[in-house]
Order: structure tokens, then C-alpha cells, then sequence
């Protein structure tokens, strides 16, 4: 493993709202939760990358951010790289029909997109923490 | 014709997969929102056959944010048929020493540049709806 960073990775959908907030709530741990802790990776990178991007998984434990109950991120990484540490779904914590509302400008984005953001950041960190503990 | 696919990258390192995914959802929500869509790129990056079924044989225009063309790379291989692919970089000389923001969030700079792709992507729209009537 590489000292005690994390991989957290999320979905980024461009479809619908959850993906939005998947990919806000990996930025909000980037940046202010777990600074200079987390590992991230653009997704499609593991498979149109041509360099060690599939090790990714490997490398790092991983938990996927997925927008919605097709996890997508989830899928993707295990497809090709490695078993994720951990998964959170949006979806779960705001209801599936509001991560399928559709996508979402950040110029838009209210005070109540901002608190789906941070519960989703939470909850990742949850298990980012407990990651850190088994270490 | 079924609507164009205009699909950014998911870029979240750098601005450069913001001002992707923010220009196409200008393109599909706001310029054109009859004649365009966008798919997640990660679903299609799963080749599950729901979105293998929406994408294979269709007229796709990508926006990336770097040189990896993860967006163009994966529409094809899933079937996609980009007819014109643009990375954000490609577009940058004329706002040298501009700060356009982060992955996060854009600056007033960004959005600006946001639009000028926006428009970019519009009149390939144009383009193509020209060439199919
Ligand atoms: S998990 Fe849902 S929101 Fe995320 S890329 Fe897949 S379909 Fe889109
Ligand atoms: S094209 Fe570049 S910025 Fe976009 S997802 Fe791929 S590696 Fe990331």
C-alpha cells in the first residue's frame, strides 16, 4: 500500500442528479475532509488509460461514489482493476428519485444539493475512516 | 434522427473535466435541448446493454479534458460514432493566463470559457443536422 492514502472514486454521471453529487461529495473530501488523504482517479481512465491506471484498485483500497443503484463505479473498478474497500450510493441517502432528477450545473446547485453533498461526504468518510482503522 | 449524444468526459482532477461537463449540459439542457442528450460516461464505460442499446450506431460528439480522450475512447469502443471530438485544451490560446477555477467550482473566466465551447459544440450540432436534412 502507499502510506495511508485512500482511493475514493466516484461515478461522475452526467445523467442525473446523483452523479452530480457523487462527484461533488469526492471533491468536498478532496479538498476540506480528508486533505492530501485521498487518492482519486477519473474513472473511464481505467479502461481508455494506457498506463498503470488499471493497478489503481490495487494499489490503493477504493471506495467507489456511485449516483445511483447501477453503480457504475463500483462495477467498473472491480471489472477492471480490483475488489472496491467500500461503495456508498447516493441514491440511498436521497432517495432514487431524487438522484434521478436530472443533472445538475453547479451553477444551479441550492443549499439543500449542498446538505446531499455533505451527508454523501459523510458517509464516505465513515467508511474512509474505518478503512484507516483496520490499517 | 434520433438526438445527438454529446458526452463529456469525467474528468475530476483538474477545471479541465469541469468546463467539459459543464459545457455539454449547457449544450443538452439549455442550447439544444430538443435535438441533443448525454449519457453517463461510466455507465457506458460498464458496456452494460441498456446503454449499449442507446449508443451503438448513434451520432456522438465528445468533449474532453485532456489528451486521454476517455470520452471519445470509450463511445467507440462501446459502438458510438463520434463525428467530431474536441479536448477542452484545444481551445486555450486565446485565454492564456486566465484562472478558470478547479474541479470544484468555475470562475467568472470559466464560465466564459464554458460558453465558448458551449457554442463550439452547438454549431457542430448545426453541422450535423445540415448534413442529415
Ligand atoms: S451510477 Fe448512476 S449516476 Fe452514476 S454513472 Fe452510473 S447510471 Fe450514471
Ligand atoms: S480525458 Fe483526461 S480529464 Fe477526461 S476523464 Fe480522461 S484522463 Fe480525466
Amino acid at each position: 500500500m502507499l502510506g495511508n492514502k485512500i482511493g475514493v472514486i466516484s461515478c461522475s454521471g452526467e445523467e442525473c442528479l446523483g452523479g452530480t453529487i457523487s462527484r461533488l461529495a469526492v471533491r468536498k473530501m478532496m479538498e476540506e475532509l480528508k486533505p492530501g488523504m485521498v487518492s482519486t482517479l477519473c474513472l473511464p481512465l481505467f479502461i481508455a488509460g494506457d498506463g498503470g491506471e488499471r493497478e489503481f484498485a490495487e494499489k490503493y483500497p477504493t471506495i467507489a461514489v456511485d449516483g445511483c443503484s447501477k453503480c457504475c463505479a463500483k462495477r467498473a473498478i472491480e471489472k477492471y482493476s480490483n475488489a472496491v474497500a467500500g461503495s456508498v450510493d447516493v441514491a440511498e441517502i436521497i432517495g432514487a428519485a431524487k438522484a434521478l432528477e436530472k443533472p445538475l450545473s453547479t451553477r444551479n446547485l441550492t443549499d439543500e444539493h449542498m446538505e446531499y453533498v455533505k451527508q454523501t461526504a459523510d458517509k464516505t468518510c465513515q467508511i474512509f475512516d474505518e478503512i484507516i482503522a483496520k490499517k | 434522427m434520433s438526438k445527438i449524444k454529446v458526452i463529456p468526459c469525467s474528468g475530476i482532477g483538474k477545471v479541465f473535466g469541469l468546463l467539459a461537463r459543464e459545457s455539454v449540459l449547457m449544450v443538452t439542457s439549455e442550447k439544444c435541448p430538443n435535438d441533443t442528450e448525454t449519457l453517463c460516461l461510466a455507465h457506458v464505460v460498464t458496456g452494460d446493454d441498456e446503454v449499449v442499446g442507446k449508443i451503438k450506431g448513434e451520432t456522438c460528439i465528445t468533449m474532453d479534458g485532456c489528451a486521454k480522450y476517455c470520452a471519445k475512447k470509450s463511445v467507440e469502443e462501446t459502438g458510438g460514432i463520434v463525428v467530431k471530438s474536441h479536448k477542452v485544451p484545444d481551445f486555450m490560446k486565446a485565454h492564456r493566463g486566465e484562472e478558470h477555477g478547479s474541479g470544484t467550482a468555475l470562475t467568472d473566466d470559466g464560465w466564459k470559457y464554458a460558453e465558448e465551447l458551449a457554442e463550439i459544440l452547438v454549431e457542430d450540432v448545426k453541422e450535423i443536422k445540415a448534413e442529415v436534412n
